[in-house]
């Protein structure tokens, strides 16, 4: 004891006071620490590894977000891959549905012009268009069947058509107005003049017996003068498209309205119609009256 | 004159007797505070013998916490406890007692003391928390556990009076 009482140099005073000393220390540390003293090791902890939690959770909103873009580009993916298949499915379907829509379209048109013009008119579909041939024409799939006799005038919603050329039981050919055989009594809308459309193919015709005094202007329009028995007076055949001077008369090269290259569904219009029809007559719809004061 | 210090069996007995007495007076919020103070300033503390008393302090300080029940943080009085009798010690080491005059002006100075101070660390260890009047007692009853310590520790048979 004494050895060591001289190697370390402290006396039992000393020694005493060191115990007292930690005694106060830890009873005044252990009172600051105040209730609940976990907590401070805990707020300890908390802001030593505040660098690696922020470090941790900028990882795993990193790791959230790459799966997240991942997995929404899979679904982009797979979504486009639908719509590119609906959109394949809906092309077919519409390719399929489109001429049945447009003959469903002429139809209607078809039959708006039927209820403007107030005759028996009959309707029959193109089979076939020999228009490129020579002496060609448009055959439709209806004849005798249908009552048909040569002459009946043929028109669409756009213009007349041509004549019906000749018919079998089943069958007939219409005579396209642009043929160089075909003729069709026309008039000009402005200045009244008449004359008879001789066609020059490819939907052009020419108008002759048209007098040099008459004074015509390009995009004129032409209607039919009714005096061919075969179309009544007022309809649409085309638009004048060159007007020159002749030795007599004045040579008037019409486009004709009608599509003569696309047509599938016609209308026939009597034999022999009468020299003018009437317009069917609709009453105008009637305003609902207001009263005075009101606004 | 100097007067005799008791003898540490006696001085440890009485403590513990205290302590006792403290644990036993919990029910009653007057006396406890009062035998708390005696024991921690007036019978615990010894000249040049430091650690006993302040093992005697930080019991009384602990007890007293303990019974009361009051606080969620304990430790502070025992913290104030063991400051006084150091203070206590040190200072019957540094001014002998030589009559009971002094001893009890002595220990109504410690006891204003001792107040502040176990309140101080109260509130360092749990925050703001209520009085009582617990250390007014004390403070009056001063020279009656003043004159009792001194009876106690001083006063009984000693050499010089066989």
């Amino acid at each position: 004891m004494a050895v060591r009482a001289v190697r370390w140099g402290w006396s039992r005073t000393r020694w005493q006071r060191l115990v007292l000393a930690l005694l106060w220390l830890g009873q005044g540390i252990w009172v600051l620490l105040g209730p609940n003293p976990g907590r401070h090791w805990t707020r300890l902890a908390e802001v030593v590894s505040r660098p690696s939690q922020s470090l941790a959770a900028r990882w795993q909103g990193w790791r959230a977000n790459r799966n997240l873009s991942a997995r929404d580009m899979a679904e982009i993916r797979a979504e486009n891959a639908r719509l590119t298949s609906e959109l394949a499915q809906l092309k077919t379907q519409a390719a399929q549905e489109g001429p049945r829509l447009a003959e469903a379209d002429a139809a209607v048109r078809l039959l708006g012009l039927k209820q403007q013009i107030p005759l028996e008119l009959k309707a029959a579909r193109v089979m076939f268009s020999t228009r490129p041939a020579t002496f060609g024409g448009l055959i439709l799939d209806r004849g005798h069947d249908l009552g048909l006799v040569p002459d009946q005038g043929v028109l669409v919603p756009e213009g007349i058509v041509g004549r019906l050329w000749s018919v079998s039981a089943t069958q007939s050919k219409v005579l396209p107005a642009d043929a160089p055989n075909a003729s069709v009594a026309v008039m000009l809308i402005r200045s009244r003049a008449t004359g008879v459309l001789q066609g020059l193919g490819s939907g052009r015709a020419v108008i002759r017996y048209v007098s040099n005094q008459e004074v015509v202007q390009v995009g004129e329009a032409v209607m039919t003068s009714g005096l061919d028995r075969v179309f009544p007076r007022g309809l649409l055949v085309g638009y004048v498209a060159e007007v020159a001077q002749g030795d007599l008369e004045l040579r008037v090269v019409v486009n004709l309205s009608a599509p003569l290259d696309r047509i599938s569904t016609v209308l026939l219009l009597p034999p022999q119609p009468p020299l003018e029809v009437q317009p069917p007559f609709f009453a105008p719809e009637q305003k609902p009256q207001r009263k005075r004061g009101t606004p | 004159m100097r007067l005799p210090l008791p003898t540490a069996t006696r001085q440890n007995l009485l403590c513990a007797a205290a302590l006792g007495l403290i644990f036993l007076s919990a029910p009653f919020p007057r006396i406890q505070p009062i035998l708390h103070a005696t024991l921690v300033l007036a019978l615990a503390p010894r000249a040049g013998e430091p650690i006993v008393p302040a093992l005697w302090a930080l019991a009384a300080g602990w007890t007293l916490e303990g019974t009361l029940r009051l606080y969620p943080h304990l430790g502070g009085t025992a913290w104030a406890d063991l400051t006084l009798t150091l203070l206590a010690g040190w200072m019957a080491a540094r001014w002998p007692l030589e009559s009971l005059k002094g001893w009890i002006t002595r220990l109504a100075a410690l006891t204003l003391l001792h107040t502040l101070l176990v309140h101080g660390a109260v509130r360092l260890a749990v925050g703001a928390h209520p009085w009582g009047y617990g250390w007014l007692w004390a403070l009056v009853t001063v020279p009656l556990w003043g004159w009792a310590s001194w009876r106690l520790l001083h006063a009984g048979p000693t050499p010089g009076r066989r």
